[in-house]
């Protein structure tokens, strides 16, 4: 900062800035510059004082200002070289600065000529610009203009100068501008602006010169009251061009004032569209109490509160009048409470009562959700324990498969009947069902499937009595596992596999519980509750074949307890329709063919499975959608074997229960990444809007967004191509959905909070090997390698050796890769074009090119072909203007992805959102083409560096990871919802989040 | 200082080609007042600013230039610099506190005398009408 | 040259109120070429002056000189004797020789007919214009030869402000703007870099803001 004001505040904040102006009275009256500076407050960023403007005496800028400043409205005060030397103006300057004046305009002056004084004599001992050049070395320099040092205290100013686009010679205008930039100015306000196209290309001058780059430069317009003035301003006012135009609109007004303002608010429209105008100066100079209406029309309303804005200087009868004011506000204000506090005091009587009956009720809700928590609880538990006992069926089931192989070596290899083998089917599918369901991983599943196949076909051949030698395939596997158990282990896995015996005997699994008996005294052969539980259990399948055989119909399982068989055929039939649909919806005619078969088989009046199985035959297997009858229940509700209702389970068994629960780190974090589907909405948004027409709720957009792919091959991604706003899909395409991308490190991260590192704890410091997680673990579809280290204020590590990590990670992974840059151009401009020395023939996309590198990286992403980011700072001229230069250099707007900077939720979030709006909204409505570029948001990095990411759990903020990841998503959510095509991002299940919104969104 | 004769109370600077015509043919007519006091110039041209104040300090009421019409001047632009001359003469006398309208410039067309008798009348008609400039 | 303008015969008129011999005193250098203070000029003034007297009714012997110089010594010898017979002296001269005759001549009563007003260039006949200010740190060998500080009604040293338009300066159209001109001409030249160079704040000590100046050559010196 350089004098911290309001003004210098705004400008650097890259807001679209707003400046007044208030002329001084040409008397002594205090009031006339107070009541302008209260019209003004709240409406612009700062307000310029002018001084003696066209040389007709006036109040001093530098009181008038200081009037102002006491009012809370920063001044810009205005000082010219017509008045006063050197040393008039060093000490005015001087005193400015002492009474907390932070901005000064610069200039040289009307000349005397024209004001009330034209026999005064123009001092003019020197220019704006060597005015410029003077109170900057005072300020930066500390030196007066006659080189002496300013010992303390030296002048801390904002500088400012004029231009005037519409003065002659036009392209020495801009170079004009170019030495008070030299000399010193920060900001530039430009005369009144009518003929915007001048100005235009004016501002083309500006940029070519790169000033808008160095300076902020403020548009002036003025709103003309009258015809009358119009034509003086057109006449008499040298270097103002007022066009026919203007003139005839004003003539042709009801309200000539009215569409003066009207003039105005377009003039300021137009130039904020032009590249490079940092804001506007409204002069309004005798018509102040217009300010605030043409800043409100223009949509600059409200401004950013006044910062820095203090005045120094009170005079004692202010100050006392502030105190008297102060005490007769006090006095209101004691009343006022009194009054409230007996108010409050009879609100809180009635408010305790209430309290008491609302916490009355509050208990007695927590109670009865305590008693549904236990129960949900109960539940739980009985779930644990099932998994348990078909963990040790599974264990089992490998016994038994071995035996069957033998079996089927022995019988030289039995054929299985087709009515087996859809059974079979039947059976792998209902287990892919339930490992969803339940989130098993696929070695699990593996075991199950082989456990129950066995099962399934140890079933047909125990019709022949063919018995099973079990116990010799079960022991060598725990022992396998198990190579040196202590007797401690063992003991437990004894006590354990007892139980897991006991509940399946009682769940009528006699089969598995003698497994797991047997599997008990193979460890303890002396064990006595496991032989007396054999015994049972060896009993008790005796008994329950024949019953089975008898009830079951051919091809389902045996009817669990607690279903009338009918009950249990029916939810077969329900099942095998649903599952051929899948069949169909997956293009498998012959699993489809079989299901539906089957499904008639046990049911041939089943209507849906008819239909299922004549579009089967007929081969109609495209992606047909899924039938009405809902897949997710079914998969939750049909486990291979039915839940009890109420499984009583000893104390003993569910303490040891808990334990063999699967809890390994990676899995547990697997099943905490799952995601629920977003609920899709039922009816279509036509069906909803019932009988109102479709044009009335529709606007096509006339624009299309490009279509930018990254990388080629089998695993390319292609995002953009919509031709709607985000998820309208009622009113058009989005023809590739939304991606997220998973950002990646080049070394590792020293500040991310546990909840995030962990997910990566192991390969934090190998880059490929953490690229390779998050494809094969997280199933990320892109990763985007963040060469941090790269950063000269950081690890500054060299351009080749960062380029080398970069290249293996490239080579070890195959789905699309971003490469971001560390942020400063020029390493990144030389590690970025070292990578692509390595790995010139990758599509990879380069990032971030900015308007200082454009030019270098831009040639280098054309020589390669490769998609860019452009990167700007959150404002849509600015991502325009890179847009367009990178066209101008030959680069096709196809291979941009635009990254118009990220603010995190609750971190200016708001800002990304509206500015990316406003883009997509220029390029859909307004068929802006250099504004035609998909959106990529990298946004992860932004939201795990905030506070609150790092915060501890504590009970106010609650849960760290919870909290962290839910800021993911929102923000994510939120960049989606504005156009967002591809999102960066680091937390898995923040990622499976948005996945699952773009998912729910898409249809 | 070279010019020390008296002439009367008007004086008429006449361009030798034009105006002098008129007056020689009026005299000869006897048709010109004692106080006309002519001054025949080879070219109106020629008339200086001093001499034209030294006619007024010599006792003349009213001064008139008479010479060629623009257009047919023999010097070509003759008539026309006499005319700035009496203009800055003009200047002159209003800062003296003196009527401008005491000295005029006259256009003669060659051979015609009805002009000259009307400058003469017009000048005479403007010095009854102001008071005397020289006390006799 | 130095080009002057002579005061109102009011004026004048003014000042010798109470003289009753005058000498009107003409000068043949600048004022001369630049038709205000030569022989003509001193007879003109002379008659004029007479001529006010006697309408005012109160006559004045006035008597008419001119010399080569009223800025060299040994031009203004005569008038240290001759100047006593006078009231006064009217000077036609430009202000230098006017305070020349006061430094000179002390007993001479001298007053000044003209007002000096610029140094200038003669147009066309009747016409001059002012070319310098006489500031003494010329810098016209960056400006293509046009003088900002005489020239430019602000004498601006950094370009032209922003009240340049079409050519012609805001304070009065017929008056070019100087600038605008540099600009051209530079830009023609290919010196165009000149324009983009911050000229730094003057010295206006030489331009006589630091005191009455005076130069010594000292070879020449007696």
């Amino acid at each position: 900062m350089i004098s911290g004001s309001n003004l210098e505040q705004v400008l650097t904040s890259g807001q679209f800035t707003v400046t007044g102006e208030l002329g001084p009275p040409q008397n002594g009256n205090f009031d006339v510059v107070r009541d302008k500076a209260r019209i003004l407050k709240g409406h612009v960023d700062a307000v310029n004082i002018t001084d003696c403007q066209t040389a007709i005496v006036r109040m001093s800028s530098l009181t008038a200002g200081l009037v102002a400043l006491a009012e809370g409205v920063e001044p810009v005060m205005q000082m010219t070289c017509r008045d006063r030397n050197r040393i008039g103006i060093q000490s005015d300057i001087l005193g400015a600065s002492a009474l907390g004046i932070k901005n000064l305009l610069c200039l040289t002056g009307d000349h005397q000529k024209f004001g009330n004084h034209p026999q005064a004599k123009g001092v003019f001992d020197m220019d704006s610009i060597q005015l410029l050049g003077m109170v900057k070395a005072m300020r930066d320099d500390k030196k007066f203009q006659c080189g002496d040092e300013i010992k303390s205290h030296e002048p801390r100013l904002l500088l400012g100068a004029a231009a005037n686009p519409f003065a002659d010679p036009f392209e020495y205008r801009p170079i004009r501008v170019a030495k008070k930039v030299d000399a010193g100015a920060s900001f530039i306000q430009t005369q009144i602006i009518y003929n915007v196209e001048k100005f235009a290309r004016f501002m083309e001058i500006v940029r070519d010169l790169g000033l808008h780059e160095k300076v902020y430069i403020l548009a002036g317009v003025t709103p003309p009251k009258s015809v009358g003035m119009a034509r003086y301003m057109k006449k008499f006012v040298p270097g103002l061009d007022v066009t026919d135009e203007v003139i005839e609109r004003l003539k042709g007004a009801k309200d000539p004032k009215e569409e003066g303002i009207n003039i105005c608010v377009d003039i300021i429209k137009q130039v904020r569209e032009i590249p490079g105008v940092a804001g506007v100066h409204v002069m309004a100079i005798g018509w102040e109490q217009a300010v605030p209406e043409i800043v409100s029309l223009a949509g600059l309303s409200p401004r950013p509160g006044a910062q820095a804005v203090e005045p120094r200087l009170r005079s004692s009868e202010s100050t006392e009048l502030i105190v008297s004011e102060a005490k007769k506000d006090a006095k209101a204000e004691i009343e006022k409470a009194l009054e409230q506090a007996k108010a409050e005091a009879q609100a809180s009587r009635d408010l305790v009562v209430k309290e008491k009956e609302r916490v009355t009720s509050e208990i007695s809700g927590l109670k009865r959700q305590a008693e549904k928590d236990k129960a949900i609880a109960g539940q739980k538990e009985t779930e644990i324990e099932r998994l348990n006992a078909e963990l040790a069926k599974t264990r089992a089931g490998q016994g038994h498969a071995q035996a069957l192989k033998e079996l089927a070596e022995k019988r030289e290899s039995r054929a299985l009947s087709s009515r087996e083998r859809s059974a079979l089917a039947s059976l792998r599918s209902g287990l892919e069902a339930l490992s969803k369901g339940l989130g098993i991983n696929e070695d699990q599943l593996e075991a199950l499937r082989r456990f129950f196949e066995a099962e399934f076909l140890l079933r047909l051949d125990t019709a022949e009595q063919v018995t099973v030698p079990s116990e010799e395939a079960a022991v060598p596997i725990e022992e396998m596992e198990k190579p040196d158990a202590e007797a401690e282990t063992r003991h437990k896995e004894v006590i354990n596999l007892v139980a897991k015996g006991n509940v399946l005997l009682h769940k009528n699994d006699a089969a598995g519980a003698i497994d797991a008996f047997e599997k008990a005294l193979a460890i303890e052969p002396e064990e006595q509750k496991a032989s007396e539980g054999l015994k049972k259990a060896r009993k008790a399948y005796e008994i329950a074949r024949p019953a089975e055989e008898a009830a079951a119909p051919e091809g389902i399982p045996p009817c669990p307890e607690g279903l009338s068989p009918e009950e249990w055929q029916r939810k077969w039939v329900i099942r095998l329709v649903a599952r051929g649909n899948v069949c169909l919806h997956k293009g498998d005619a012959d699993g489809a063919l079989e299901a539906f078969k089957l499904a008639l088989e046990l049911d041939p009046g089943d209507e849906k499975a008819k239909a299922g199985l004549l579009r089967a035959e007929s081969g109609e297997v495209a992606p047909v959608p899924v039938p009405a009858e809902p897949e997710v229940p079914e998969k939750a509700e049909v486990p291979p074997t039915p839940k009890p209702r109420a499984a009583p389970v000893t104390e003993e068994v569910k303490a040891e229960a808990k334990k063999v629960v699967p809890v390994p780190a990676a899995p547990t974090g697997m099943e905490d990444l799952s995601v629920a589907e977003l609920p899709k909405e039922a009816r279509s948004l036509s069906e909803r809007a019932g009988s109102i027409a479709e044009d009335q709720f529709t606007e096509a957009c006339t624009g299309v967004i490009r279509e930018v792919s990254l990388d080629e091959g089998e695993k390319a991604l292609t995002v953009g191509g919509a031709s709607t706003l985000p998820f309208h899909l009622f009113e058009g395409d989005m023809p590739y959905v939304p991606r997220v991308a998973y950002d990646v490190l080049d070394s590792e991260p020293e500040d991310w909070p546990d909840v995030l590192s962990k997910y990566y704890s192991d390969v934090l410091s190998d880059p490929v090997a953490w690229a390779r997680k998050c494809i094969d673990d997280y199933g990320a579809e892109a990763i985007c390698l963040s060469l941090v280290s790269t950063d000269p204020n950081g690890m500054n590590r060299p351009s080749s050796e960062a380029a080398k990590v970069a290249q293996s990670v490239i080579e070890g992974v195959d789905v699309p890769m971003i490469l971001w840059g560390c942020g400063n151009a020029e390493k990144d401009t030389e590690t970025l074009r070292e990578v692509t020395n390595l790995v010139g023939n990758r599509k990879v996309c380069l990032g971030p090119l900015s308007d200082a590198n454009y030019r270098s990286l831009g040639a280098t992403a054309m020589a390669f072909q490769l998609p860019v980011v452009a990167s700007t700072p959150i404002d849509v001229n600015l991502a325009k203007q890179l847009n367009i230069l990178l066209e101008n250099l030959g680069l096709s707007l196809d291979q941009v992805l635009m990254d118009t900077s990220i603010g995190a939720v609750g971190y200016g979030m708001e800002y990304s959102y509206s500015v990316m709006e406003r883009i997509r909204l220029a390029a859909l409505t307004q068929q802006d083409e250099k504004l035609q570029v998909p959106f990529i948001c990298n946004l992860g990095r932004e939201v795990w560096k905030t506070k609150e990411c790092r915060l501890p759990s504590d009970d106010h903020l609650g849960d760290q990871e919870r909290r962290g990841v839910l800021m993911e998503a929102v923000t994510a959510s939120t960049l989606l919802l504005a156009g967002g095509e591809l999102m960066v991002m680091m937390h898995p299940k923040a990622v499976a989040l948005a996945e699952a919104l773009i998912k729910g969104m898409m249809g | 200082m070279n010019n020390n004769h008296q002439i009367g109370r008007i004086a008429a600077f006449c361009c030798n080609y034009t105006a002098s015509v008129a007056t020689d043919t009026l005299r000869e007519a006897g048709l010109i007042p004692e106080s006309l006091d002519v001054k025949k110039l080879p070219c109106t041209g020629r008339i200086e600013v001093r001499v034209l104040l030294d006619a007024f300090e010599q006792g003349a009421e009213a001064v008139f230039v008479a010479g060629c019409r623009a257009d047919e001047c023999h010097n070509l632009s003759g008539s026309r610099r006499a005319e700035k001359r009496v203009g800055y003469t003009k200047k002159l006398l209003k800062e003296l506190g003196i009527d401008p309208d005491r000295i005029e410039m006259f256009f003669v067309h060659y051979g015609e005398t009805q002009p000259v008798v009307e400058a003469v009348r017009e000048m005479t008609a403007r010095i009854s009408k102001l008071e005397r400039l020289h006390s006799t | 040259m130095i080009i002057a303008e002579q005061k109102p015969l009011d004026e004048i008129l003014e000042m010798i109120s109470g003289v009753e011999k005058l000498l009107v005193l003409g000068c043949r250098g600048c004022v001369a070429v630049c038709s205000t203070g030569g022989d003509k000029e001193v007879g003109v003034l002379a008659s004029a002056l007479r001529l006010g007297r006697k309408k005012a009714g109160k006559p004045i012997e006035i008597d008419e000189a001119t010399y080569v110089r009223q800025c060299d010594p040994e031009y203004l010898e005569p008038l240290k004797e001759d100047g006593e017979k006078y009231d006064a002296v009217l000077s036609m001269a430009c202000g230098v020789g006017v305070n020349f005759i006061a430094d000179r001549c002390p007993d001479v009563n001298v007053l000044p007919a003209l007002n000096t007003t610029f140094y200038g260039a003669n147009l066309s006949s009747g016409e001059w214009a002012e070319m310098c200010a006489g500031c003494g740190a010329c810098v016209l060998h960056l400006t293509g030869g046009l003088c900002p500080v005489a020239r430019c009604a602000k004498s601006l040293s950094n370009g032209p402000c922003g009240g340049s338009v079409g050519g012609r300066c805001e304070i009065n159209p017929d008056v070019p703007c100087i600038w605008h001109q540099i600009c051209e001409k530079l830009t023609g030249r290919k010196q165009d870099q000149l324009l983009r160079e911050i000229v730094p704040i003057r010295d206006w000590r030489p331009s006589g803001h630091g005191g009455p100046r005076r130069r010594i050559r000292e070879d020449l010196l007696p």
